[in-house]
């Protein structure tokens, strides 16, 4: 195949361009600055993820077009992947703020390459959701998880952030390499790495009679194992509670969004996008792996008495719920709600989610811990922090008008329209048993007295967090209108084509 | 009147004061009660506003807004209101007032959350009964959970918790299985119409097959079985009342429960009448035993709450037991039990409420000779016990008789039965009666170790009192102003709705005959 070299179009990847700038000037500041002065740099930070969130105005959207051979697409999933990490980062950096230059052992967590390692794994993730070649999705899934990796371990005195950086090093690692191994065997199947190729080669395969060759199905297999990793589907979720637990809590509000994102856009532009033709073949395994993973994750959770913990289970059972709006997956037209209610969840979830663990942040810098019982009475102490709480706990509950309830709706209904009843029954189950686990934070924190001692301290950022998840929850579904046009645009240009 | 959006309005004036009260945080607990009443009174005289402005003969949704919402999924924003929802919204603002005013010396702890928490259930309550997008009724409908379970497991007495939570749960999970009859629904139309809409009116129109009827109208049933409560679904009640408040009893026994029966008329039989025909004689036979079982229980009760509270269990069979003769009398039947049940049983809960402040205790067995000491609490408590029990002239007989009348008509068995167990009502109701006004107070103390005692005269656990045998029945003052206010308005409307049922009965006929028309308009 010939190469031609083609001029990039710098111009659609300002976003991505305007982050990297950010993060040399992160890494710049920590050589220049005094140490004293470095909370400046979460100035820096800010300004960089709203300054990309904002260059997404520039770029023209609805022309899906793509540069570098076709290796990185501006179409409007891109775009609404960069709208949810930015988002996510924004807030995750809010939430950080108060903890890192304070947080356990003073002096460990220095503050820039906190930073910078968060700037780096956004980054990723932003090149997985514009990726058009199965080898742009491996490195912006690496450069994603390598930075997540030392985050996790960004405690490095404690014994059980070291504990959880190492598992999920070391099975990410594994499943980066079954991810590969996936990639390599799509590549010997179809001849090409590009994903419109990918489909474009499949369609004759699938309406041929001679069934699908073997070599795919494998490759199939692999892919799916290896993305399965990434989003803590059971039976590949092993890595998750140890890692949420023992990682700094800002960075457990982190990895339990973005990672997820990255790992759900891959899916969606492999499975969808590439592998659309074979759905038949992959369409059951999704499915049964939404039910599994949901079904794990709710009960597990409530067994758990540690937040941190219980909110890492609970984060398995929300993999299961955006599973089952990939497994309502119908060919890509207009009419399809998959990948919209796929899209929609994975921005609400970043409010509800980010949220509940920037409470428990907020806890941990009054010197409080990450149990139950540290929850207790916290309505007598601060009415809004437990209101903010119940927000999120109600939201991730599914409860009306919240965002959690649209997110959950739209799921259902993508899976009603697919005929999968059972899986809308059982998300519908679920979250009933969920809400007894919710529920007992919301429990604790206004049927009981306070107990443990308590100090006040200023976190204007921290608070300010808060106050805008709590605010987005509370909106964002009654406003969810135009967001979910916009989630649903992707297809709809399919649909035109 | 015209374009002014009075149901929007009168459903968010709570609302709005609850937020007064939420960010002004230096409100006082005085404050904060002064604007909820306030709130509440202005929704009260909205309420009464379009009352008057109602069209009583005319068929169909009145005071309608419609507005689009989420369009891609057919959800629009759509308020209405007809016979059947006008009275539930007035008895629901009329009942949120009173229960504020029945909590304004009881409660002394967390004022002001416990005001935003009576605010945010009136909205939730308000807006069930004006929803007619289907989406938007869901979300009112869960809305009202939390504050509810709130005031129970806040300001509830012993056990409370276990009550709050059993409660949420109890509810949760019967609306989630509406959830996906929903959108099985919604799914439904669209496929044969091509048309996405959630609009009550709009999917009414649908022909649906047999078997899908079945399933969406269980999922829908089921939902409020749980909520009314009907026999088997009725565990969490009597624990949600024992614990509540005074006035969270009130409002779920007055209101809550109603919506059992309005979900009912409102959906369920418009929507799937096939299905109702054919669920018919299994809930009519579940009504009965509901009927049987409540008064059966009720009558071994020793705590006056939990009696109260199985007379529910009982008096709401007899709403199912209307519904489902699908006739004119039992429609009547079913609406007018439901609305004097709202009146009657939140007064008799009001009334345990005053006895349970003066002398910390629910057991009956702690109480006697009130009638020396409390004339005119006598006086009330016995005019509602009377009512409870469907003496006729008061607002009881009204419904009980034509409900019965409706399920004689169609299902002769359940009628002569359900006419049968009547006399144990009056059993309960009365002996009830005698022990706590008529016989002699008691002269020693409760037994310390019977569990039972205990648990019903345990000083509340945040509001303090004293202990139970503490206080002596004979040194009850007589009700004060203010609980005489809580209990004149609903003593005058039983008497109203004893006397002159047809009123009532004007108001619902269009609203009703419109439900009955699937079924052959059959005595209207």
């Amino acid at each position: 195949m010939p190469v031609e070299l083609v001029r990039p179009e710098w111009g659609l990847i300002v976003p991505e361009l305007i982050l990297l700038g950010t993060i040399a000037l992160v890494l710049a500041g920590d050589l220049a600055l005094p140490r004293r002065q470095h909370g400046v740099l979460t100035w820096v930070a800010l300004a960089g993820l709203a300054l990309s969130l904002l260059s997404n105005l520039t770029i023209d959207w609805a022309a899906g077009r793509s540069t570098f051979n076709g290796m990185f697409q501006a179409d409007y999933f891109s775009l609404f992947i960069n709208l949810v990490v930015g988002v996510a980062g924004i807030l995750s950096v809010m939430i950080a703020s108060a903890y890192v230059p304070g947080g356990d052992e003073p002096g460990d967590m220095p503050l820039p390459e906190y930073l910078a390692l968060l700037l780096l794994s956004i980054l990723g993730t932003m090149l997985v959701g514009a990726a058009g070649d199965l080898l742009m999705i491996f490195l912006g899934i690496e450069m994603g998880s390598i930075a997540v990796y030392a985050l996790t371990g960004f405690a490095r005195r404690r014994v059980t952030a070291l504990e959880g950086a190492l598992k999920y090093f070391l099975l990410g690692a594994f499943a980066t390499a079954i991810l590969i191994y996936g990639m390599a065997w799509t590549y010997g199947a179809t001849g090409t790495t590009a994903l419109a190729d990918i489909a474009v080669r499949l369609r004759p395969v699938v309406t041929g009679s001679g069934g699908v060759e073997p070599s795919l199905l494998l490759a199939l297999l692999l892919l799916a194992v290896g993305l399965g990793f990434k989003i803590a589907a059971v039976p590949f979720h092993m890595w998750t509670p140890d890692a949420y637990q023992g990682a700094p809590t800002p960075v457990s509000a982190y990895m339990s969004v973005v990672p997820k994102v990255a790992g759900f856009a891959a899916m969606a532009r492999v499975l969808v996008e590439a592998l659309g033709p074979l759905s038949d073949s992959w369409l059951t395994l999704i499915a049964v792996l939404a039910l599994v993973t949901m079904v794990y994750g709710n009960v597990v959770a409530i067994a758990q008495r540690d937040v941190k913990r219980m909110l890492g289970y609970s984060s398995i059972g929300h993999t299961g719920y955006i599973l089952v709006g990939l497994a309502a997956f119908s060919g890509l037209s207009p009419d399809d709600r998959s990948v919209g209610s796929m899209l929609f969840y994975l921005l609400s979830y970043a409010f509800m989610n980010i949220g509940a663990f920037g409470v428990v942040t907020w806890l941990q810098t009054r010197g409080l811990g990450v149990t139950l019982d540290d929850f207790r009475g916290l309505a007598t102490r601060s009415p809004l922090a437990a209101i903010a709480m119940t927000i999120f706990m109600l939201s991730l509950m599914g409860m009306p008008p919240l965002v959690g309830f649209y997110a959950k709706y739209y799921v259902i209904l993508a899976a009603v329209q697919a005929d999968l009843i059972w899986l809308a029954v059982a998300v519908v189950l679920m979250s009933a048993v969920s809400a007894f686990f919710y529920l007992r934070v919301v429990a604790v924190m206004y049927f009981n007295e306070p107990s443990g001692e308590w100090k006040v301290q200023p976190t204007p950022l921290l608070g300010t967090g808060l106050a805008l998840m709590a605010l987005g929850t509370l909106m964002l579904g009654l406003l969810s209108g135009p967001v979910l046009d916009l989630a649903q645009k992707w297809v709809q240009a399919f649909g035109v084509a | 009147m015209d374009g002014f959006p009075i149901l929007s309005a009168l459903t968010y004036v709570p609302l709005v004061g609850a937020a007064i009260i939420f960010f002004w945080p230096r409100a006082s607990a005085r404050a904060a009660r002064w604007i909820a009443l306030g709130a509440s009174l202005v929704s009260l005289a909205l309420s009464l506003v379009m009352l008057a402005g109602f069209d009583r003969d005319a068929s169909g949704m009145q005071f309608v807004e419609h507005y689009d919402w989420l369009p891609a999924l057919g959800v629009s924003y759509h308020f209405g209101v007809d016979g059947i929802s006008v009275l539930l919204l007035v008895l629901t603002t009329l009942l949120t007032t009173l229960a504020i005013v029945a909590s304004w010396d009881p409660v002394q702890h967390r004022v002001r959350e416990y005001m935003i928490s009576m605010l945010l259930l009136e909205t939730g309550m308000l807006g069930v009964f004006v929803s007619l997008d289907l989406f938007l009724f869901y979300i009112f409908w869960e809305v009202m959970l939390i504050p509810m379970a709130l005031l129970i497991g806040v300001w509830g007495s012993a056990n409370r918790i276990y009550a709050a939570v059993k409660f949420f749960l109890y509810t949760l999970a019967g609306s989630l299985l509406m959830l996906v009859g929903i959108i099985a629904l919604y799914q439904a139309y669209f496929e044969q119409t091509g048309i996405r809409t959630l609009n009550v009116l709009e999917l009414q129109q649908g022909n649906y097959g047999h078997s899908f009827q079945m399933w969406v109208f269980a999922a829908f049933f089921i939902a409020f079985a749980i909520k009314m409560p009907m026999w088997p679904f009725h565990t969490w009640l009597p624990d949600a009342h024992v614990e509540a408040p005074t006035a969270g009893s009130v409002l779920l026994a007055g209101v809550l429960l109603k919506m059992g029966g309005y979900g009912l008329l409102r959906f369920n039989l418009p929507l799937f009448p096939d299905a109702a025909r054919s669920w018919a004689p299994a809930i009519m036979a579940l009504s009965v035993i509901g009927i049987i079982y409540g008064a059966l229980v009720a009558l071994v009760q020793t705590d006056l709450k939990k009696l109260v509270a199985y007379s529910s269990v009982s008096h709401m069979g007899f709403v199912t037991l209307g519904i489902f003769a699908f006739n004119a009398q039992g429609l009547y039947g079913a609406m007018i039990v439901m609305l004097s049940h709202g009146l009657v049983t939140s007064a008799l809960f009001l009334c345990v409420g005053i006895i349970y402040e003066r002398g910390h205790t629910r057991l009956i067995s702690r109480f006697g000779g009130l009638a020396t000491n409390m004339p005119i609490y006598a006086s009330f408590l016995g005019l509602f016990s009377l009512a409870s029990l469907g003496l006729p002239g008061l607002s009881g007989f009204v419904g009980e008789f034509l409900s019965i009348l409706g399920a004689f008509r169609a299902e002769r068995v359940a009628g002569v039965i359900a006419f049968a167990v009547v006399i144990l009502s009056a059993w309960y109701m009365l002996w009830m009666y005698q022990r706590v006004a008529w016989q002699r107070a008691p002269s020693e103390p409760p037994d310390p170790t019977d569990p039972e005692a205990k648990q019903a005269g345990a000083p509340h656990p945040v509001m303090g009192g004293a202990e139970a045998d503490a206080v002596d029945p004979r040194t009850f003052r007589d009700v004060t102003w203010r609980e005489l206010v809580t209990l004149a308005p609903l003593a005058v409307l039983t008497l109203w709705m004893g006397w002159a049922p047809q009123w009532f009965m004007d108001v619902l006929r269009p609203a009703l005959e419109l439900v009955a028309s699937p079924f052959g308009r059959i005595g209207f």
